[in-house]
């Protein structure tokens, strides 16, 4: 199909939606070329720390806290980064961002094959109309030109495909899947699920959708219940790039797939009004290197495709490439987050377990649904958690030394359960992306420079969110020990969106319903970047349904010479 | 260097006595991650026997090793000399309500051996690994319940108390005998009846992040 040009399509990234677009174009005939900016990572070769023990590494697993203070200051906050896990996140000293005064925002990136798809959380959560109708509803944002039936069957697909183990609840605001079986509660959580829904009938708590299977399939091996999922897995249990999409794109034979390209442009032909193909440094030779393609997907990460389309500025788009509505890089969210509450739960001293579960549970949302019964704010949040015995780690915190107190620290400790909230980040036009007219990276490019800040209704419904909580863990018998309503830095929740939001009007949005470019009828946009709201449920099974739908639509317009 | 003039230790002399101590308290890989150390942190020979005492009083052998003898007053040498949990942070002293300008770097973090190798011989008044046995714990013994007692949640010995307890619990000994070690679970059991001899897992790793 490629004739005059190198490939039909252009991947650029290798993350979670990256995957699925190269997945899905190659599987229609499409030469597909994906390029990544960071390192090759080889599924199972390459997880060189998956099997060591704590004393098999050098700092026992804890890592080199001053090598992280000088060069992972941010990285380093994530709950993910570790000594063994550190290969799959970006050195903060060689990869720079900005911020404008007064924003503080935590930007967590994995720069090698498969992004944050090996480090992910791998939560899995539809959206509902709930969701997707709260733009129109409350009238921050723009409406979404999709509701819940469109993506639907997209849904299915992806979970499908990539496997996710979950319960059906029949609840409408979080909306049941293609689940493989689920994974069961402990003890305390199946006591707190039935006495939260004795006081709240319409409060559910159920176990965490996650994408680690619980059947065998496609010939990746049933989860191991390690739960070192960050440090890559051999057994290809949880979905990433490399154990999912990667293996079935490159079966069709239609993939390239280069590495160690860091993307600097697209290049755009004002006279056909199409994007042409990519430019890219390669990191290694720093030669710059080109190639064209009939179409362009832009799976780069939300920040960073949008920081591409800024970078693709020309003359004929001056202010940056798919931006004549002017909205490129405005709207960007994350959700807010913070611990609602940790308590003692007596009453289970008899009970223990065994293995890691590499998923906690999920309370789902249940404020602002068919009545706005929130406090100063109009949307939602849930929360995320579980129960747990601690461990060794509690002797920090005790007095004592000697035969006594290594006694006690060898059973389990007393069962605790921890809530943490994650709440509907408002979409605001003064959240922004920019290029710093000052800094630059490595290669010369600007700085994406990050202007964001919470506002009232995310601090009114974390404040929602740590009175309920209390609550519900106080009815179901637990003695609560601390809570928080503030939220954690920006970025904390690793859900950073926005930024190239779709929307009925190309006026006021970057993309229209099959998340292509108003003004470029060959450019898709398929990440984090083009979500115009963020609901409270974590997006990343949303981009990939997203991603396979406009892959489709892609296809489709290729096949009838549209594109 | 001065420093090194004044502590009678070079890098050299340090990377080897290193792998000496690795060899003794045979931890794999001690001496790598001990040669990575800048001789400005490096311990004296008394330092690094006090430590492992201290670990070991802490931690006493039982029908399982303890933990100077997993090691783990080496670990908290190197752990401090690279400020794991924060106890490279000037603000780790700012935030202690005791004064130890003896014990400060210049940039204000705090010399946690030095610390704890005067205030035990200042307790013991003179020599403390030289008292006997049950004058040495019962001197930590009064360090450890003064960390703990209300308002002192900044005291320094807390912090040298959760390196030992990781530098244990993460070493084969602790992590694999004294607890169970179980890399490849392969299923996961939510309801096992637990009992007073119920070993906990050391890989529980939520167990191990939220304590």
């Amino acid at each position: 199909m490629a004739q005059e040009h190198d490939f039909d399509a252009i991947v650029v990234g290798s993350g979670v939606t990256g995957g699925w677009a190269a997945k899905e174009l190659t599987e229609a005939g499409l030469k597909v070329l994906m390029l990544e900016r960071g390192r090759n990572i080889e599924h199972q070769v390459d997880y060189e720390t998956e099997t060591r023990a704590p004393w098999d590494m050098p700092f026992r697993g804890a890592g080199d806290a001053e090598l992280y203070a000088r060069e992972y200051p941010v990285q380093m906050l994530n709950r993910h980064f570790t000594e063994y896990t550190q290969g799959h996140f970006v050195n903060d000293v060689e990869n720079p961002y900005a911020t404008a005064a007064g924003t503080d925002f935590n930007w967590f990136r994995s720069y090698n094959l498969g992004g944050r798809s090996l480090t992910w959380g791998r939560q899995c959560y539809r959206w509902s109309d709930y969701d997707f109708e709260a733009n129109k509803r409350d009238g921050h944002g723009t409406d979404w030109p999709i509701r819940y039936a469109d993506l639907a069957p997209w849904y299915d697909k992806v979970e499908e495909f990539i496997g996710v183990s979950g319960a059906a609840e029949g609840l409408p605001q979080l909306p049941d899947g293609r689940f493989q079986p689920a994974m069961p509660l402990v003890p305390v959580e199946q006591a707190v699920r039935e006495r939260i829904a004795e006081r709240w009938p319409e409060r559910r708590l159920t176990i965490g959708r996650t994408a680690n299977l619980t059947q065998a399939k496609d010939g990746r091996a049933e989860c191991q219940r390690r739960a070192i999922c960050a440090r890559g897995c051999s057994y290809g249990a949880y979905f990433s790039t490399q154990s999912s999409t990667l293996p079935a794109a490159r079966k069709t034979g239609n993939l390239t797939l280069v590495t160690d390209a860091v993307v600097e442009k697209v290049d755009y032909d004002p006279k056909t009004r199409r994007v042409t193909g990519v430019r890219w440094i390669d990191a290694a030779s720093k030669q710059r290197r080109s190639a064209t393609a009939r179409m362009v997907f832009l799976n780069a990460g939300s920040f960073n495709s949008v920081h591409l389309l800024m970078n693709s500025a020309s003359e004929a788009m001056p202010q940056g490439l798919a931006n004549s509505s002017g909205v490129l890089g405005t709207h960007i969210m994350d959700h807010a987050s913070t611990l609602s509450a940790m308590a003692l739960m007596p009453g289970f001293e008899q009970w223990t377990t065994f293995g890691n579960r590499p998923t906690g549970i999920v309370i789902a949302r249940f404020r602002n649904l068919d009545q706005i019964d929130g406090e100063g704010h109009s949307r939602g949040f849930s929360y995320q958690g579980g129960a747990l015995q601690s461990g060794w780690t509690r002797g920090k915190r005790e007095a004592g030394i000697g035969a006594d107190f290594k006694a006690g620290l060898r059973a389990p400790g007393p069962w605790r359960m921890v809530l943490v909230a994650f709440a509907d980040c408002i979409p605001r036009a003064s959240n922004r992306l920019t290029l710093d007219p000052v800094k630059t990276d490595a290669n010369g490019l600007p700085q994406l420079k990050i202007e964001f800040a919470f506002g009232k209704e995310e601090q009114a419904a974390l404040a929602d969110a740590r009175a309920e909580a209390a609550a519900m863990l106080t009815h179901a018998g637990g003695k609560v020990l601390m809570g928080f309503d503030r939220p954690g830095t920006a970025g904390g929740a690793i859900h950073e969106m926005g930024g190239a939001r779709m929307g009925h009007d190309p006026k006021t949005s970057v993309l229209n319903r099959w998340s292509q470019s108003h003004d470029i009828a060959n450019l898709f946009v398929t990440d984090g970047a083009q979500m115009s709201s963020s609901a409270c449920q974590n997006p990343s099974l949303t981009y990939m349904a997203l991603t396979a739908r406009a892959a489709d639509h892609a296809v489709g317009l290729l096949r009838e010479g549209l594109v | 260097m001065a420093d090194e003039a004044e502590t009678g230790w070079s890098r050299r002399d340090f990377v080897g006595a290193a792998s000496l101590l690795a060899l003794a308290v045979g931890v794999p890989g001690a001496a790598a991650f001990l040669s990575g150390l800048d001789a400005n942190e490096a311990p004296s020979d008394r330092q690094v026997s006090l430590m492992r005492e201290v670990a070991q009083l802490v931690i006493p052998r039982s029908e399982t090793p303890g933990a100077g003898d997993a090691g783990a007053g080496a670990f908290v040498i190197l752990a401090l000399a690279h400020g794991l949990d924060g106890t490279r942070k000037p603000a780790a002293s700012a935030e202690m309500p005791f004064a130890f300008p003896n014990y400060q770097r210049p940039d204000g973090s705090l010399r946690f051996v030095d610390w704890l190798e005067n205030t035990l011989d200042r307790a013991a008044g003179g020599d403390w690994l030289g008292k006997p046995g049950e004058e040495r714990q019962s001197i930590l013994a009064a360090l450890d319940a003064e960390a703990f007692a209300e308002g002192a949640d900044a005291h320094p010995w807390r912090k040298i108390k959760g390196l030992i307890l990781t530098g244990y619990y993460t070493s084969e000994p602790g992590g694999a005998l004294e607890l169970r070690y179980e890399p490849d679970a392969g299923r996961f059991e939510p309801k096992l009846p637990q009992s007073p001899e119920t070993r906990a897992m050391s890989n529980d790793w939520t167990a191990v992040e939220f304590g």
